[in-house]
């Protein structure tokens, strides 16, 4: 049973429900981190579009 | 491979069906749901899981 | 033990051949890379847990002995069971329709079986699958233990999920490399996600000192 061998003292929990509300703020904090790197990448992404467009429709003698 | 062949492994594992892997859910589920139940300490406790 | 081994070195050689590849493409017997593979196959659990095992069997061995996610862990580098586990689905390949059970049904009741599935679906389903099936547990906050070369830690599996569609490594696999959740919009392929927060224009009106505390 060698791979069960140090699972007693063990200083991590993983049981739930011990502090519903806590634990549930805990999440939406977490959420609402990547719901902000969500905004951020598509930004990023619109930025670059818009650039690549930009290039595209300036004219040869622009681009010199 | 032999002595597996002789206690009737072969090597070749029957693949599970969904509602197989559906009911070993459920029935772990409720093995442990028993298991639970079971660790209640006081005969009152223990008599309202036989109630159940 | 030779047995085993011998066993396992066929299912390598079908799969490096002529084996059926994943729906993303890639040879599920190449997924993990190839020291993480030996020290698998040479553990003790790979041996005594891992043979003969099927579909329903995996369920078994997860709610019996799966209690931290992780790759390799200790000094020794030991191959988690989690790990030895998700190579056992590689070899399986189940079908999305018990991938499902695992992730659904069995993962609201045992949550290492769906911490699980999705590490898997990351491995093998492609991209727009695997937005689909996993973005959803970035609303299942439960705990889970994490196992690494440096000791135990808390996790929870949103932020498990979100490593898988982020990260480029996690418990001890590198990640293919999958398109960006923005790319594959633009492609309208994926719709933009919806958390289970709400509409996120009027989150950011009422709470922006929490937003602003998360930004450090």
């Amino acid at each position: 049973k060698n791979w069960d061998d140090d699972e007693e003292g063990d200083e991590v929990d993983d049981v739930d429900d011990v502090d519903p509300e806590a634990e549930y703020a805990a999440w939406k904090l977490r959420e609402l981190k990547r719901i902000k790197r969500e905004r951020e990448a598509i930004e990023e992404r619109e930025k670059e579009l818009e650039e690549i467009e930009r290039r595209k429709n300036l004219t040869g003698e622009e681009r010199k | 491979m032999q002595h597996l062949r002789a206690i009737g492994q072969t090597g070749e594992v029957k693949r599970a069906t969904v509602e197989e892997v559906h009911d070993r859910i459920r029935l772990l589920w409720e093995r442990m749901e028993e298991e639970r139940k079971g660790d209640v300490k006081t005969l009152g406790e223990r008599l309202e899981v036989r109630r159940e | 033990m030779a047995n085993h081994r011998a066993d396992e070195k066929r299912f390598l050689d079908e799969r490096g051949s002529s084996g059926p590849l994943a729906p993303n493409g890639l040879n599920p017997a190449t997924i993990m890379e190839k020291p993480v593979r030996e020290r698998i196959i040479d553990c003790y659990f790979w041996k005594d847990q891992c043979f003969g095992v099927n579909e329903s069997d995996i369920v078994s061995r997860v709610v019996e002995h799966v209690h931290f996610i992780g790759g390799t862990y200790g000094d020794a580098q030991r191959p988690s069971p989690f790990l030895c586990l998700a190579f056992k689905l590689l070899q399986l390949g189940p079908s999305d329709e018990i991938l499902e059970e695992y992730l659904g049904y069995g993962g609201e009741k045992f949550k290492y079986l769906r911490a699980l599935a999705c590490f898997y679906v990351r491995l093998t389903r492609q991209a727009k699958d695997v937005y689909r099936l996993l973005e959803g547990y970035l609303g299942d906050y439960r705990k889970l233990k994490r196992k690494g070369r440096m000791g135990s830690s808390l996790t929870y599996m949103d932020a498990f999920v979100d490593d898988l569609l982020v990260k480029e490594r996690v418990c001890g696999t590198t990640l293919w490399k999958m398109p960006k959740r923005e790319v594959l919009e633009d492609l309208d392929v994926l719709e933009p996600r919806v958390s289970p927060l709400g509409d996120i224009e009027d989150l950011l009106e009422s709470e922006p000192e929490e937003v602003e505390e998360e930004n450090g």
